[in-house]
């Protein structure tokens, strides 16, 4: 899977499917909650949404889903103007909130059978609708269950059957996975990737950054209500970032090799059994490698310590506009003025 | 789009499995209809012991003291019941899912209101069967039965509409019950309040002649004529109640009474509760007397005593009714509160009030 991040690509052409949103802008009194926002995202695949809480994501989702209207910009959904149009943006998208709000003295049947009435089906097909959505969400045992005595898992289950319902062509998580268990999140890992193989459009907003590297396809980082620049993205993604060693043999092996290889050793720390190495580049890395092996270091790990979103979205949140790439801390290579202190090693 | 009464029809059936809560509703249905029993039981019996005409006027009593029973009960409850069903819904995280649906605000609104005005009426459904038994006790002609029904109806409609189109209007559900309450509160209490006040606040001087007789024709053993004194002339105060009867008007127990007051027996008394509130309203509209006499030696002179006291139902014929202006500003207010609650709530928002969340 690639993990590139991407921010702008040149809009969609107008009609096509998927969302193109252009200089998207909302403000609550003095609260500018989406400041500017440009992205796209499109069907077949599924973006993510990342950033810091309060970054707007959830005003966002609103506007896209035809509940607020924007100060200013254009959002096209499906080819259809959420604002203009609503009616027709609403036939074609499925919204799951991040507010679990659920009619408590429903069962989980009737609850998704009302929504689905609510769309327009009919009382049979709404009927049928609802046992599809039982069993595709699992929560079979609990179909006769009142909504209210779900746990938390169980009624984002049933809040995302709900988005199913109408069948959308596009989809608006919105913090989908908090709540779910291991089992639940590789089902809804699976089902979501399955709805953007049909040619769906998924836009997933989740802090579960390690679960987002697995899920999407795109991603789009927000920050104080703005869409994050590409040249700020590229910036992120040259800076340096830890990568984590493991070896087994003997124990100062990895350590001495290390220092022989002229890594400082302020670019270098212990977590638990392994040594974590900040790393300028991937071509840094590979030759970092190659060096322990010929060293002779038996190495059973080395791969990023954290994955690629992660590392942007920390990186941005660290350095919040500030241009300097790499932040504070040394990394390797370092230049090669630093005094080696060979001795310790020994 | 789902067609209107379509989407109606579902928001009503959700509404009605989702806000009426199962068991308290049936208890309160329970007490009312033991309360309404108890009423009929007592009224019935009280009459038959007290020889009251052999019944007359009972059935009439007891039908209309039911029909305000359940306008009482129905303006106590339907704040509770509709006073929070846009916000609680808003608070509960289900409003903006079921907007994000093709039903549009106005079904949504319409429909949690209709819900709302349903529940009310099932307290006037409990007690069809004493209205039914007051009913065959006679007196009361079908045209007041159908009338005082229908501005029951009218009424717990109207109180619904304000509860649900406050709560859409109002951000925080508290605030919005509260509010309701106070609307009901202002019409029931605050018109007869406000009428009281305004009446006696506003006064004009009467003034009251007396002509008295000579205290020697009572001690002769009242034979001959008798001499009269000269007038004795005296002014009072008198509050204007017949500038401030508007605000009865208003009063959603007095509206009912107006409708379907209008019943009087041989003596020209009202039969039911309806007569009897009505008159109490209907006899505001006169205005007092700028100057009045009581000439005593006249009378006793010509041995008649003074003009018959006009009955309840010459009061009654002599002035105007006017039940469908407090019942027409009702619907008004009512339908209002409703229109701006759809506004307030429509989707893609724009303006938000401080500190609300669409979701």
């Amino acid at each position: 899977m690639t993990q590139k991040p991407l921010v702008t690509r040149p809009p969609a052409p107008p009609g096509a499917g998927g969302i193109v949103v252009t200089g998207l802008r909302r403000s609550f009194g003095d609260v500018h909650a989406v400041s500017d926002m440009t992205f796209s995202a499109r069907p077949g695949r599924v973006t993510a949404l990342i950033g810091p809480n309060g970054a707007g994501k959830t005003t966002l989702l609103l506007m896209l889903a035809t509940l607020l209207a924007p100060d200013a910009g254009t959002i096209s959904v499906a080819g259809h103007d959420p604002v203009t149009s609503p009616e027709a943006v609403r036939r074609v998208t499925g919204w799951m909130p991040d507010v679990l709000g659920s009619w408590n003295t429903l069962s989980v049947r009737r609850a998704i059978r009302t929504t689905a009435l609510l769309y327009g089906m009919s009382a049979e097909r709404a009927t049928e609708r609802a046992e599809e959505l039982i069993s595709l969400v699992s929560l079979d045992a609990l179909a006769n269950a009142q909504t209210r005595s779900l746990s938390r898992g169980q009624k984002q289950r049933l809040s995302l059957a709900r988005a199913l319902v109408h069948d959308p062509s596009v989809l608006l998580l919105d913090e989908p996975a908090s709540g779910l268990d291991p089992a639940a999140r590789v089902a809804l890992r699976e089902l979501v990737r399955g709805l953007a193989r049909d040619g769906r459009t998924v836009l997933v907003s989740s802090h579960v950054l390690a679960e987002l590297e697995e899920l999407a396809d795109d991603a789009v980082f927000v920050e104080a209500g703005s869409t994050v620049s590409a040249e700020r993205l590229a910036r992120a993604a040259s800076a340096a970032r830890p990568w984590r060693i493991r070896a087994i043999g003997a124990p100062d092996a990895l350590a001495l090799a290390l220092s022989e290889l002229q890594v400082p050793r302020s670019a270098v720390s212990t977590i638990g059994d392994s040594v974590v190495v900040s790393v300028t580049s991937e071509d840094v890395a590979a030759d970092l490698l190659a060096g322990l092996v010929q060293r002779g270091v038996r190495v059973t790990t080395f791969a990023p310590a954290v994955g690629d979103f992660e590392r942007t979205f920390l990186d941005l949140d660290r350095e919040p506009h500030a241009g300097r790439p790499g932040g504070g801390t040394a990394a390797y290579p370092a230049g090669h003025d630093g005094p080696r202190e060979s001795g310790d090693a020994r | 789009m789902i067609p209107f009464t379509r989407g109606l029809r579902i928001v009503v059936g959700l509404e009605l499995a989702q806000r009426v809560r199962g068991v308290a509703v049936y208890v309160l249905l329970g007490l009312f209809t033991a309360l309404v029993a108890a009423v009929t039981l007592l009224l019935w019996a009280t009459s038959n012991n007290s020889g009251m005409d052999g019944g007359t006027g009972t059935g009439g009593y007891l039908f209309s003291t039911i029909v305000y029973f359940v306008l009482l009960l129905g303006t106590l409850l339907a704040p509770a019941l509709g006073g929070a069903a846009v916000n609680g819904d808003r608070e509960a995280g289900t409003l903006a899912t079921t907007q994000v649906t093709l039903v549009s605000t106005s079904q949504i609104v319409i429909g949690k209101f209709l819900a709302s005005w349903i529940t009310s009426l099932a307290f006037l459904v409990v007690s069809l069967p004493f209205l039914l038994f007051s009913f065959t006790l006679g007196e009361l002609p079908p045209r007041t039965v159908l009338v005082s029904l229908l501005v029951l109806v009218i009424e717990l409609a109207v109180v619904s509409a304000v509860g649900v189109g406050l709560s859409a209007v109002i951000g925080r559900p508290l605030f919005s019950v509260a509010t309701t309450y106070l609307v009901v509160a202002a019409l029931s209490i605050g018109t007869l309040i406000a009428f009281g006040l305004g009446g006696l606040a506003v006064q004009t001087e009467q003034r009251n002649t007396y002509i008295g007789v000579d205290a020697a024709y009572y001690e002769e053993g009242e034979t001959g004529a008798p001499d009269c004194l000269p007038p004795e002339v005296y002014t009072t105060q008198v509050p204007r109640f017949d500038l401030v009867w508007g605000f009865l008007a208003a009063n959603p127990y007095v509206v009912l009474a107006d409708a379907s007051g209008g019943d009087f027996d041989a003596s020209g008394s009202p039969v039911d509760l309806f007569g009897a509130f009505a008159l109490g309203a209907r006899a505001a509209q006169i205005p007092p007397e700028a100057e009045t006499v009581y000439d005593e030696c006249a009378a006793l002179r010509s041995g008649s005593m003074e003009d018959p006291a006009p009955t309840p139902e010459d009061i009654w014929n002599s002035t105007t009714p006017s039940w469908f202006v407090g019942l027409g500003a009702h619907v008004v207010l009512a339908a209002g509160l409703l229109v701006w609650g759809i506004a307030r709530t429509r989707t893609p928002a724009r303006r938000l009030p401080s500190g609300q969340r669409v979701a």
